[in-house]
């Protein structure tokens, strides 16, 4: 395993509260950078969505401006849309909240909801904002996928899909304006098409293991220049790639499935991989059927970097669970993740 | 448990009646219940961590209260008794942060008495290990004592000001000092003048200090004009002389008025007095292993050297003394003043007595000028009787009663003070020490007791930190690093523990399986699945139930729901809408995972696809595939006989094939038998009839019989 540590620096900064998320605002200027941290304050039993700023030298995130969540936050995401930043975070009751926050100084302007209950009946599994902000899938346990359409002042929602349970969604990822990837138990991924709805238009179930267990697809990733394929991380320290041009084979990149027949790889986590991203601070081959570097990380602490035919390169090894990370679009070489003991870290790649 | 409050209700809406005149010592939490009606109901629980559930109910009302009344309400309280120093949070981040050494040491433990096979690990350099520990927590426990001094100091300040020290911190080294550093026994005392000019400031609290004392001499210093005139100053120097704390004293000396360069002239009599004690100070000899930065002092390693540099330095004083200048020196404060430094270098019990606050104080003066040659534990608990008796204290701090247990070398209370004053997180990673400390100690900590239930006290401790860590949501994590550190009860508080996690969020779920894996607790975290299956099925998530049934091979209880989910199926049998089937069927997998009877699901999924293919075109070969499942799913002891007759009705237009028989003789004797089968079932009672069509059953057997002629015929 190569270790990256010489050239790396890392910050862990306690914040006293559990982390359940963690998000880098895009980039709003040149000088100012912002995290935002869904947090949740077992002392005094309160969830809040806490935008802090970040500053690299030395080293530091102070809290900016806060909003008090009625419920748990089960998703995070933020993203641009007409010139102000955009924070959704979906809740344990169900309900979906969108906040809008000034593109300068990052202070909270308005918040817009659709209330528990519209939406899903269950904790929303996953949500995820289109590029350029216009929509956001939400999908859940209860196997319902809405589509929700964000206005200056209003959201709408639409359902596209419900399974009534039958099938049930922990994961999804916008690969076009009208397509995106959803995921489930059973290592399942499902290919969505808005303009055909009543269902799924394509669905993955590799049986590439031959073992009894199985296990959850937690997160998923799309890289904007390879739209066919999709990225998938979970339990068992299995990270897989779905080809949709060639339907049936899964691409496996690290994992406990990983080990049977081929030795050559190695997997370097056997616990829940929570999120992937594709790194892109990673130069790589860029054949087509290559698949591009991605970052993991997972439940027995380890964030790390894995790619196709190469050795994973270990950039933190913690004593307790990284539950997210993410990568900085705008500073690739700079990454934020939470800590299960109530804490953040920050890793700046040279 | 609930209980009838008391029917008259006092003033203020207390249930219970207390006057506010009875002593205090019990903690009253106020309640903000907000109810208007009288209270008719208490109902009190234990909620996570040390908060209370308590549930009010309000008497029932008449109409006329209004809607705005409730019922009644859900608080929570926190009870106190944490650290009064230290947040909840800061301790939750002390007890992540002494997890890796804990679970080190646990190893290194297990390591070292697997190499020497020996019962006690201690006759190695195990305490070096112990040591390292111990550096770790601290390290937790708050950054270094003070600050690195500023680039340019300011020569007016004496007291520097540096993270607030904690009792806990203070507590924790000085037990390393006693227990865990084997190096330090030979400089005991200097160690504990370097703590206690550490944790002085602690004692404020309760009494006066050396450390108040100057701190209040600081603020005052703007305001005083000439300063050796004022008794405050010398007061200052003799008491911080008294406990060592020599760069202080020397750097206040230097504020005297004699340095003036416009007096020099005047007092150079009075100044070169000054500056001789000043050195004198600075070239104290001090038996320790090496300076800290900035330490006034000259340290020797060895006693012999010590012994000769002491003496040496002892008679300097003397003659200093005795000199015949002193008479001459014109200023009668300073004179007094120095000459009374120059007692408590020469170890006079009067003036340290007065120079000092408090006990501890007198105790580490009589170390540095009385019994500098103290080597170990000899005589120091009646030293330190003696100091007590001297100066008796007011009230006791709660680091006292710990100092006078380890001096006493006494287990028994060092262990009782642990748990009183500093909790069970104290306890539990502070008894590594203890046990490092003396095989005495060892073998009381490690030797089981009868009346703990056969467990030693070291596993009690263990695991009543372990019971505190899993009472709350985000430490219960790390409980099992300290349960399975328990020998006897620990794996079974262990299973306790991942049993009563909940199983509502996938997140928690996995992670509590994750540490079943980790301790190769298979047969839990089965059980946890299964739990976790019922949940889910029962509030409607079929997949997420079916998937984890699958995952604890649970055979039964997939049987059991799969007669659930065929009513539903069974319905849709012929619908569009069985696409949505098409997840859960995606799930069960491969035919190598037991999926009970929804295995059946997965036939009946290929059978459908195939007599869709069939319905489209005339080609034989489609058909003959479709005859094969068919078969197959007639033929599973599985396939529920409900589905028996729509099976069959749906695959008329195979029965019927134009081409050529497509079932031969013994195919088709089969399907008129479970026919005949199906007519017995029908007198049954709890028979569900199909919703087919009348006709359906004189049709099929109809098609069956002509194809068995028609298969006669061909063979």
């Amino acid at each position: 395993m190569a270790m990256l540590s010489d050239r790396l620096g890392i910050h862990r900064l306690p914040q006293h509260k559990y982390v359940d998320a963690v998000r880098w605002l895009p980039l709003l200027s040149a000088f100012d950078r912002f995290a935002v941290l869904a947090l949740f304050d077992s002392d005094s039993d309160s969830y809040s969505i806490q935008i802090h700023s970040f500053k690299p030298n030395p080293l530091s995130l102070q809290p900016q401006s806060s909003w008090l969540s009625p419920s748990r936050i089960s998703s995070l995401k933020a993203s641009q849309f007409l010139q102000k930043t955009i924070i959704a975070a979906s809740t344990f009751s169900g309900s979906l909240h969108v906040l809008f926050s000034d593109s300068s100084d990052a202070s909270l302007e308005s918040e817009i909801s659709i209330p528990e209950g519209a939406l899903h009946s269950v904790p929303v599994s996953c949500i995820d904002i289109m590029d350029g902000g216009g929509e956001c899938v939400t999908v859940g346990e209860d196997g319902k996928v809405n589509l929700v359409s964000i206005g200056n002042s209003n959201l709408n929602y639409r359902r596209l899909f419900d399974s009534s349970g039958l099938v049930s969604y922990t994961a999804a990822k916008w690969a076009s304006p009208v397509e995106f990837a959803t995921g489930g138990y059973g290592f399942s991924l499902q290919w969505w098409d808005q303009r055909k709805p009543g269902g799924p238009v394509s669905q993955f179930k590799g049986d590439w293991d031959q073992k009894l267990t199985s296990g959850i697809v937690h997160s998923i990733d799309i890289h904007p220049s390879r739209k066919h394929t999709c990225l998938a991380g979970g339990s068992l320290g299995t990270v897989f790639a779905w080809d949709l041009r060639w339907q049936k084979q899964p691409i496996i990149l690290s994992g406990a499935g990983a080990g049977a027949g081929n030795t050559a790889f190695q997997s370097i986590s056997e616990s829940e991989v929570w999120e992937v991203q594709y790194d892109r601070c990673m130069k790589s081959n860029t054949s087509s059927t290559h698949i591009l570097p991605a970052m993991i990380c997972s439940e027995d602490g380890i964030l790390a970097v894995i790619e196709q035919g190469e050795e994973p390169i270990e950039l933190l090894a913690e004593p307790c669970a990284i539950n997210s990370f993410d990568i900085d679009r705008h500073n690739p070489s700079d990454v934020i993740c939470s800590l299960e003991w109530e804490s953040v870290a920050i890793l700046t790649r040279q | 448990m609930p209980g009838a409050a008391s029917d008259t209700v006092i003033n203020g809406g207390a249930l219970v009646p207390f006057s506010d005149d009875t002593n205090h010592s019990l903690p009253i939490y106020p309640l903000n219940h907000g109810l208007i009606a009288p209270i008719s109901r208490l109902a009190i629980s234990w909620s996570h961590g040390n908060s209370l559930r308590v549930s009010v109910f309000a008497a029932e009302t008449s109409a006329s209260a209004g809607d705005q009344s409730c019922g009644g309400k859900v608080l929570e309280v926190k009870l106190g008794g944490g650290d009064p120093e230290i947040s909840d949070a800061h301790l939750r981040r002390i007890a992540y942060g002494s997890v890796p050494p804990f679970a080190l040491l646990q190893s290194r433990r297990s390591e070292v008495s697997a190499l020497s096979k020996a019962p006690s690990p201690y006759q190695l350099d195990w305490w070096e290990h112990v040591l390292e520990y111990s550096k770790e927590i601290t390290s937790l426990l708050g950054g270094p004592k003070l600050s690195p001094g500023a680039i340019i100091e300011d020569p007016n300040e004496i007291v520097k000001k540096g993270e607030e020290p904690t009792c806990l911190k203070a507590a924790w080294e000085l037990m390393e000092i006693f227990y865990a550093d084997k190096q330090s026994q030979a400089w005991l005392p200097e160690r504990l003048v370097d703590w206690l000019a550490g944790y002085d400031s602690l004692f404020t609290s309760t009494q006066e200090t050396i450390h108040g004392k100057l701190v209040n001499f600081q603020k005052e210093l703007v305001n005083i004009q000439v300063i050796e005139d004022d008794p405050r100053y010398w007061e200052a120097m003799s008491s911080a002389l008294s406990v060592g704390w020599l760069d202080i004293v020397v750097k206040m000396l230097r504020l005297h008025g004699s340095y003036q360069l416009d007096q020099l002239s005047n007092r150079e009599l009075e100044n070169g007095h000054v500056e001789a004690v000043a050195v004198l100070i600075s070239k104290m000899p001090r038996l320790r292993h090496e300076s800290t930065a900035g330490n006034l002092g000259e340290c020797f390693k060895s006693k012999p050297d010590f012994t000769k540099a002491w003496e040496r330095w002892r008679s300097q004083i003397t003659k200093l003394d005795c000199s015949p200048y002193w008479i001459q020196c014109g200023n009668h404060q300073t004179r007094e003043g120095l000459r009374n430094m120059l007692q408590i270098m020469l170890g006079k019990t009067e003036n340290l007595s007065k120079a000092t606050c408090y006990w501890l104080e007198l105790y580490i003066s009589h170390f540095l000028y009385i019994r500098p040659f103290t080597m170990g534990m000899e005589s120091m608990y009646n030293l330190a009787q003696k100091c007590i008796q001297l100066k008796p204290p007011i009230s006791t701090h709660r680091l006292t009663g710990l100092m006078i247990g380890i001096i006493g070398e006494n287990t028994e209370v060092v262990l009782a003070e642990c748990s009183r004053e500093f909790g069970p997180w104290m306890v539990a990673h502070a008894i590594e020490l203890l046990t490092a400390g003396s095989e005495h100690a060892e073998i009381l900590l490690h030797d089981e007791h009868y009346n703990l239930g056969g467990i030693s006290i070291v596993e009690l401790h263990r695991l009543v930190y372990a019971q505190v860590l899993s009472s709350h949501a985000l430490t219960w994590q790390i409980a099992p690093i300290y349960l399975t550190a328990c020998m006897k009860q620990g794996m079974g508080l262990l299973e306790n523990l991942l049993y009563r996690q909940s199983v509502q969020h996938n997140d928690l779920l996995l992670k509590n399986i994750e540490i079943c894996r980790l301790y190769e607790l298979d047969n839990i975290s089965s059980n946890i699945m299964k739990v976790a299956g019922v949940y889910h099925w029962k509030h409607g998530r079929k997949g997420a139930g079916v998937f984890w049934l699958q995952q604890a091979q649970d055979a039964t209880r997939l049987n059991r729901i799969a007669q659930q989910l065929f009513d539903s199926v069974g319905k849709s049998i012929s619908d569009e809408s069985f696409k949505q089937w098409e997840g859960v069927i995606e799930l069960l997998g491969s035919e190598s995972k037991p999926a009970g009877g929804l295995e059946f699901l997965h036939k009946y999924r290929d059978f459908k696809k195939s007599l869709q293919q069939v319905s489209g075109g005339k080609s034989t070969d489609a058909a003959r595939q479709a005859k094969v499942s068919l078969i197959l799913l007639m033929k599973n002891p599985s396939t529920p006989q409900r589905f028996w007759l729509p099976l069959l009705y749906d695959s008329l237009k195979l029965l019927n094939w134009k081409d050529c028989p497509l079932l031969n003789v013994s195919e088709t004797n089969l399907l008129l038998n479970k026919l005949q089968e199906l007519s017995l079932a029908r007198l049954r009672p709890h028979f569900i009839e199909p919703t087919l069509p009348a006709e359906a059953i004189s049709s099929i057997r109809l098609a069956l019989a002509t194809n068995l002629g028609r298969a006669i015929l061909e063979e």
